[in-house]
């Protein structure tokens, strides 16, 4: 069976999951308080930045730090509750595909849902842009080479941080701890985006990467160069790691 | 009674386990933030206690907050899982009884959580700062406050994960809420009532608003209305079943 | 005298009727057949009696009393093993025993005298979740056996079981009301089951009785409509047949 096809089996296994519902939210959420608030892009504070890149880094900061590690996490819970509450991992393990095969198969479906969101964002983005241009008489949308990519960037930023979570869902069990452990891993990523190690610690990297794109922006908030060296070396090891863990583990936990 | 029932049932899940570890991850943020920003820190001027409250609290809430999800998601998940729901539906005990049972032992584990928290909170003031003076009065005060300001939030949690039979959607209800109401301006007072947005709240920052006393009324009352309304859904959902 | 009666007993989900002006009437003391097809209607009906589904119309009494207003006191009364075993996998069976036991407010003896009931003593100390089917099945049984209550609903209690198994079960059910002095409802799809078991049975097929009365009840009104008498198996499948025909189903 190819992988392509599983993939297709995957994603057929979490229909009428509501989980599309569950990313769309937090994409729509995240713009109201923009919308509301639109006359504060223009009160700057001091900070060199144009209103409309303003209204853009604001609103996807809350979606950067925050929203997208909590939805993989959720995400995760979805792909291995739905396979376990019914014992479906049982029968999916005793047809004749491999695990391994399996495994990358979930870990694929867990990013496409997050590309669903990226897209889902870049949508809401435009949209509320061109209802803040129309309410507050000037013109916020940035141009859409800009905005996709930073966005793919993000999104890009954000695969170590799913394998790890897809290794920390596969290798432990128990359900609270994948969950908590996952939660709990967020909340440090606005210290770590402050020290020099930041690249050791995957939840922040998408933050970092919008930090970034925020120092350009505006000067003298952040970094305007990102450090390419000690990162993707880290980011491609901490990914491969996750992977194998999860792989090795994936089969051999439910045969227990 | 039931108490003692719903303990029973967290047995093995770990369920007690990560509340303890959470605790002590929460209390473990102002210790690494004195180790990097001490001199910063020592040359306030202000209460000790105060100042690491004003630098760390907002991320040990957040801490509690999401770990109190995990929790209120698991306890209804053990339930749902294997089915073990339907026989206590079948047995003569009454649904609410049940999650009020888990209610308590929800709001317990919080306070465990709060007071190691507060412990190596005043603990990092001794050691950091030379004029602190150890308060024991002054910091279960504190305490407390904290802790009645996030009960609506366990409550509201509690009263979701009741309601989802699958674990996702009420960890993702949950994460939503907590995210929307992280976004939303702080400063607004109405807002900051809000289950998910007032475990945000200081206690020595409402004091100096005089807020203090609305903090823990209208806490005290979501908690109440929270509960009144999972007693009715329960009513409710009996005559659809 | 009977300890559960039913009025007219209906149950509709949508457009479909799952129990149709059912009326039922199982004496005390007696083990009850209640024999259909899948799909019949029987869960349906076991859900009404312990309250976790409402009827759309009519009426029943359990030992005199009626939901929901005797909610509690009618479950505290009866044992209930429905459809796919319910429990705690995160738990040993002993412990689910224990949080049923404490809920009813039993004696800690009665633990054991379940797990021994059911033959499930030797593994207690195992988590549920590792129990095999049957395991799981003789748990169910357990958790409605604790206490020896005076009513049992039991939903096809010998599904999943091994040959041995379920002669055991048969054995244990049928000796109850002398044991104790209980009344036991037990559903089940084989007729040659409920033969072995009951006293009286009731045949459900689409939501409709069929049939109600004893064993030789059932034989003389079989012979008396022109169905196979010689093997009951066939009966059931000659009236099951008959009455398919008789709404113009295909099956």
């Amino acid at each position: 069976m190819s992988f392509l096809s599983l993939i297709g089996i995957e994603l057929k296994k979490i229909r009428r999951s509501k989980i599309l519902l569950i990313l769309l939210i937090p994409v729509i959420m995240m713009w109201i308080p923009g919308i509301i608030n639109a006359d504060m892009n223009f009160d700057l504070r001091g900070i060199p930045i144009t209103p409309e890149n303003n209204f853009f880094i604001q609103g996807f900061m809350g979606m950067v730090w925050f929203m997208i590690p909590a939805t993989l996490v959720i995400c995760t819970v979805l792909l291995s509750q739905t396979e376990r509450s019914n014992k479906g991992i049982l029968k999916m393990l005793s047809l004749p595909v491999s695990t391994t095969q399996l495994c990358l198969a979930k870990f694929t479906v867990l990013l496409i849902l997050a590309a669903v969101q990226m897209i889902m964002s870049i949508g809401a983005y435009y949209i509320c842009a061109a209802i803040v241009t129309c309410t507050q008489n000037y013109h916020f949308i940035l141009e859409p080479l800009y905005v996709f990519k930073n966005v793919c960037s993000i999104y890009a930023a954000a695969i170590p941080m799913a394998a790890v979570y897809w290794a920390l869902s596969t290798v432990i069990w128990s359900p609270i701890f994948s969950v908590g452990i996952g939660l709990a891993s967020i909340v440090p990523s606005v210290l770590m985006i402050n020290t020099k190690i930041w690249f050791a610690y995957p939840m922040s990297y998408p933050f970092y990467l919008l930090m970034v794109a925020y120092g350009r922006a505006a000067d003298g908030v952040y970094e305007t160069q990102i450090h390419w060296l000690p990162w993707l070396p880290a980011a491609a090891v901490i990914t491969i790691i996750a992977l194998i863990a999860a792989c090795v583990r994936f089969g051999s936990s439910e045969n227990r | 009674m039931s108490l003692v029932i719903e303990c029973e049932k967290l047995k093995r899940t770990g369920y007690f386990t990560v509340f303890l570890a959470g605790g002590f991850l929460a209390a473990a943020f102002p210790v690494v933030y004195m180790m990097v920003k001490a001199e910063e820190m020592t040359s306030l001027s202000g209460n000790p206690m105060d100042i690491l409250m004003a630098a760390n609290w907002q991320m040990m809430a957040m801490l509690n907050i999401l770990i109190s999800i995990c929790g209120a998601c698991m306890m209804y998940h053990t339930e749902y899982a294997d089915n073990g729901m339907q026989k206590m539906s079948v047995l003569p005990i009454r649904q609410e009884n049940m999650f009020f049972g888990k209610f308590v032992i929800a709001a317990l584990v919080l306070s465990a959580m709060a007071v190691i928290e507060m412990a190596v909170l005043s603990g990092c003031a001794k050691y950091w700062f030379q004029s602190y003076v150890f308060d024991l009065a002054e910091i279960l005060k504190i305490a407390g406050f904290q802790i009645v300001v996030t009960l609506p939030t366990v409550m509201l949690m509690l009263v979701i994960a009741s309601a989802c039979r699958n674990m996702w959607i009420s960890l993702g209800i949950g994460v939503i809420l907590v995210f929307t109401l992280s976004i939303l301006p702080q400063d607004n007072a109405v807002l900051s009532l809000f289950p998910f947005a007032s475990p945000y709240q200081i206690f020595s920052a409402s004091v100096e608003n005089s807020r203090a006393v609305l903090f823990l009324a209208a806490c005290g009352i979501e908690t109440v209305l929270f509960g009144i309304a999972e007693v009715v859904y329960l009513k409710v959902r009996r005559c659809f079943e | 005298m009977n300890m559960i009666e039913t009025q007219n007993l209906t149950k509709i989900y949508g457009d479909f009727t799952a129990v149709s002006r059912l009326n039922l009437h199982i004496r005390k003391g007696s083990v009850y057949g209640f024999l259909g097809p899948n799909g019949a209607g029987k869960s349906t009906t076991m859900k009404m009696f312990l309250g976790l589904t409402q009827p759309t119309e009519g009426s029943f009494h359990i030992d005199g009393k009626t939901y929901p207003s005797d909610r509690v006191s009618i479950l505290k009364e009866v044992g209930s093993f429905i459809e796919a075993p319910a429990f705690y996998g995160n738990l040993t069976g002993e412990e689910n025993l224990d949080i049923i036991r404490k809920i009813l407010g039993l004696p800690k003896s009665c633990v054991d005298d379940a797990l021994t009931l059911v033959g499930l003593t030797e593994f207690r100390k195992r988590l549920a979740k590792k129990y095999s089917l049957g395991m799981k099945q003789r748990l169910g049984l357990a958790g409605a056996l604790i206490g020896r209550p005076p009513i049992l609903i039991l939903d096809e209690p010998t599904n999943g079981l091994d040959p041995v198994g379920i002669h055991e079960i048969r054995t244990l059910i049928r000796s109850l009301p002398q044991k104790y002095d209980c009344t036991v409802l037990v559903s089940s799809h084989l007729l040659s089951e409920v033969e072995l078991m009951a006293d009286d049975i009731g045949i459900l097929n689409h939501g409709h009785l069929l049939f109600e009365g004893t064993m030789e009840d059932l034989k003389r009104s079989a012979h008396a409509a022109g169905f196979p008498t010689d093997n009951l198996e066939d009966t059931f499948l000659a009236m099951i047949d008959e009455d398919n025909r008789r709404r113009g189903g295909t099956i």
